[in-house]
């Protein structure tokens, strides 16, 4: 079984098999991702389709230092930000449950899913920022590169995100700006 | 791991989401009609040591300011505001009909006095010295 490393190597030398393997293990990931910010199940298909397109036609720019998987979360945030209109919804608009795809998908639970109350009450930056620190596990600095932003922004950012999730949690009211 | 880190990693685990075989086939066909680009080229890395760039932006910065200084203590004494009533009065009316002789004819007695003034002063001092 070959590394990343080499996964990547193979793949910016053409090789499409090389590239499939490569994204097999953060397509779901992606897609769940994506789902939160798309109208619909086919629009986050359609959105994981572009991002993997546009990740091979430019993986001969993919720098090394960089993860593999913040690159790719970067194309996806770029690629879902270019299709913001009308097929990717604003964070918060999604208030109608028939229609909300991510709805869909949610495994029964005894409690409420925390990610719908942080898209309606994050604006998609910062939900991005959440998601991506809590739901993949990524650092500050690999968020900060994912959103290109700064790492001192990313870190207020998740906490204030991390402020209104958690009043949110406990029922407690927070009377904080609105995150915009 | 916290509370909130924890429900929100479980909520997201309980998004149940995967990649179907017909999304699977479309984006493997997708991306056998697409050929990785050549990689663009960057610029070569700046061999100025990041000390040039701070000095030159406090020197530009301490230009600019200098001329803000020398603009603001170097303004002149402000010039009563014109009305439309003053420039009018201001300008000169001039008849470009008259003819030339009427432009001149100030002049013109104005040199035969100095011209008379002249002879008589000459008259005087012939007299003065006795010739």
């Amino acid at each position: 079984m070959r590394t990343e490393i080499q996964l990547v190597e193979a793949a910016q030398a053409g090789s499409v098999e090389a590239f499939t393997d490569l994204v097999r293990r953060y397509r779901d990931r992606l897609l769940r991702f994506l789902l939160t910010r798309c109208a619909s199940y086919a629009d986050a298909e359609d959105a994981l389709q572009d991002t993997l397109i546009n990740a091979f036609r430019y993986i001969r720019s993919y720098d090394s230092r960089w993860r593999f998987s913040t690159w790719l979360y970067r194309i996806a945030i770029r690629n879902a930000a270019k299709l913001h209109a009308p097929d990717i919804v604003e964070i918060g608009d999604l208030s109608d449950e028939e229609n909300d795809p991510l709805m869909h998908c949610i495994a029964d639970s005894e409690s409420e899913n925390l990610w719908i109350s942080a898209r309606n009450l994050l604006n998609d930056e910062v939900f991005a920022a959440m998601w991506l620190r809590y739901a993949e596990d990524m650092s500050v600095n690999d968020i900060s590169k994912a959103l290109d932003r700064s790492a001192s922004w990313t870190k207020v950012n998740l906490m204030r995100g991390r402020r209104v999730l958690d009043a949110e949690m406990n029922g407690t009211k927070e009377e904080s700006e609105a995150y915009g | 791991m916290d509370k909130l880190a924890n429900r929100l990693r479980q909520d997201a685990d309980n998004i149940e989401v995967a990649v179907s075989d017909e999304l699977d086939h479309r984006i493997a066909a997708s991306l056998r009609s697409v050929t990785p680009e050549a990689e663009s080229v960057t610029a070569p890395a700046s061999r100025r040591p990041a000390m040039f760039w701070w000095a030159s932006s406090l020197t530009g910065i301490a230009a600019a300011a200098a001329v803000i200084v020398i603009v603001n203590t170097q303004q002149p004494a402000e010039a009563p505001t014109p009305t439309p009533a003053n420039i009018v009065a201001a300008v000169p009316v001039i008849d470009w009909k008259t003819e030339t002789a009427t432009l001149t004819g100030q002049l013109q007695q104005e040199l035969d006095d100095l011209q008379s003034d002249i002879k008589k002063a000459e008259q005087k001092v012939r007299e003065d010295i006795g010739l």
